[in-house]
């Protein structure tokens, strides 16, 4: 049985922009689900013949097979004017939901996987951060997050170190803050939004909203697509394919603090799918 | 017994195959390892698992006499043990922290592996060399059947391109067979690639064999 910490949760199953009103099939937690577009701008999803609900925001379509028991969360930095909404599209992963998000989460990969943008070999360091579970919300932070990158984004010159604040606030999301290059004390937003296929099959769709005037929209989805396919040839090579909940399975360090507490986080609230419970 | 299963050489690979700095994927009965030779050309494998978060070490970079983790440059030395977090430079890594050593050694110019020490040597293929290596998606007794060879041991020695050729198998599941061909030292070139050619030709009806089974 699929917990309903599960079932309730919300999750993106495409972009507004791209819908189709004669219907869409896709997967969601193994079940098929139908997505029609409308010409009158009122989507809907079904699954099995029954409507789900839906909510449409950042540029794409939410919806959830079960009776969520919180709103869609929001993103108030997203709403500047000032800002370029980016739908970078989607990538399909051959990992668990789980495992793409805690791959989000993690900055110590930077310098291996991301080589000479993200990170540099030569300063491999992660500095301590502050990780919490906002009980008032319910969500992972992290924050006070720094970090060496050569090329943090399309808009950056050159080498800066990069301040980070991490959020997860549904289980198969996460947003990303970051040191914005043209306008500093302002926040460039990614995030990272996974539709779980299946418990080791996943769709996903990042989404930026940046302060850049200078980048075409072409070259920054190039970029946000470079790192995510530099990421995904990681994803799905680890073993075991779903996320380990049990402590003894893997080997954190303070660089994972992140990780430590979304794991913590997920296993509380009981929210198992693509997650391994003991080791095998 | 499973001891016996573990402490038994099982041909992994050719050695040539793996040049000095270079790490490959290769497979034990008991799972997945990395093998990898060292700058200096010493030959290691060990588990295909980063203990950190699961990342296949066989998809890693090897540096001077040692091994490293793609995702997170965990760096692990000849006995397993791991030696350098790079996201902590000033922390030594506790003794713990080790990608499990496996044996290995090479002889006739294929490398092979155990889970645990074997008492003896590998079997030795006196007067012959490693040609090559191929997967096969048929069973063992689909390989010796479409070829017509004769059991020896756990190889089969067949007359393939008219050479005395020895196949040793490591399967890697009922219906998929790494096969090392080790072939007269001393060949020419185009016999080397008769061999090569009929190996190629064997493959595609033990392949049919298997459908057809």
């Amino acid at each position: 049985m699929t917990p309903d910490s599960v079932r309730n949760a919300w999750y993106p199953v495409g972009l507004l922009s791209d819908l189709n009103p004669d219907g869409k099939e896709s997967l969601l937690l193994g079940e098929t689900i139908t997505i029609f577009g409308s010409d009158m701008g009122e989507p809907r999803v079904e699954c099995g013949g029954r409507g789900l609900p839906v909510v449409p925001r950042f540029g794409h379509l939410w919806t959830s097979l079960g009776a969520p028991d919180k709103d869609l969360f929001t993103i108030p930095e997203a709403d500047h004017p000032d800002r370029t909404l980016v739908d970078v599209g989607v990538v399909r992963v051959k990992c668990s939901p789980l495992r793409a998000v805690e791959n989000f989460l993690d900055i110590a990969h930077f310098p291996f996987v991301h080589t000479d943008i993200l990170g540099a070999e030569s300063h491999p360091e992660v500095s301590d951060y502050q990780v919490k579970i906002r009980d008032d919300v319910d969500e992972v932070w992290a924050t006070k997050v720094e970090f060496y990158q050569p090329q943090a984004a399309k808009s950056a010159g050159g080498g800066i170190m990069t301040e980070y604040m991490y959020r997860v606030p549904t289980p198969t999301c996460s947003i990303l803050y970051k040191t914005c290059p043209p306008r500093p004390g302002e926040w460039d937003v990614i995030a990272l939004f996974v539709q779980p296929l299946t418990e080791d099959l996943c769709d996903v769709w990042p989404w930026m909203a940046l302060f850049d005037d200078e980048s075409a929209m072409t070259d920054l989805i190039h970029f946000q697509q470079l790192i995510f396919l530099q990421d995904r040839s990681i994803l799905e090579s680890q073993i075991p394919k779903r996320l380990p909940l049990d402590p003894a399975m893997e080997t954190p360090t303070r660089a994972d603090l992140t990780s430590v507490a979304y794991r913590r986080w997920l296993k509380r609230q009981n929210y198992t799918y693509g997650a391994q419970l003991v080791a095998g | 017994m499973a001891i016996e299963t573990e402490a038994r050489w099982v041909p992994i690979a050719v050695s040539c195959d793996i040049l000095d700095g270079t790490v490959i994927p290769a497979r034990l009965p008991t799972g997945p390892i990395a093998v990898w030779r060292s700058a200096s050309g010493s030959l290691y494998a060990n588990g295909d698992r980063c203990p950190h978060r699961g990342m296949r070490l066989s998809q890693g970079f090897v540096r001077g006499e040692t091994l490293s983790c793609i995702y997170h440059g965990w760096r692990f030395g000849a006995d397993g043990a791991c030696q350098k977090i790079p996201a902590h430079p000033k922390v030594s890594p506790p003794k713990t922290i080790n990608c499990g050593p496996l044996p290995v050694t090479e002889a006739n110019g294929v490398v092979w592996g155990a889970a645990t020490s074997p008492v003896d040597a590998p079997d030795q293929f006196v007067g012959h060399d490693a040609l090559r290596s191929l997967v096969v998606a048929a069973s063992t007794d689909a390989i010796a059947s479409a070829c017509e060879g004769e059991w020896v041991g756990e190889a089969i020695a067949v007359t393939l391109g008219g050479q005395n050729t020895i196949l040793l198998l490591n399967p890697y599941g009922p219906a998929e067979v790494l096969v090392i061909a080790l072939v007269p030292r001393g060949l020419t070139a185009p016999d080397l690639v008769r061999v090569s050619t009929a190996l190629e030709a064997l493959r595609r009806s033990a392949e049919a064999v298997g459908e057809a089974a």
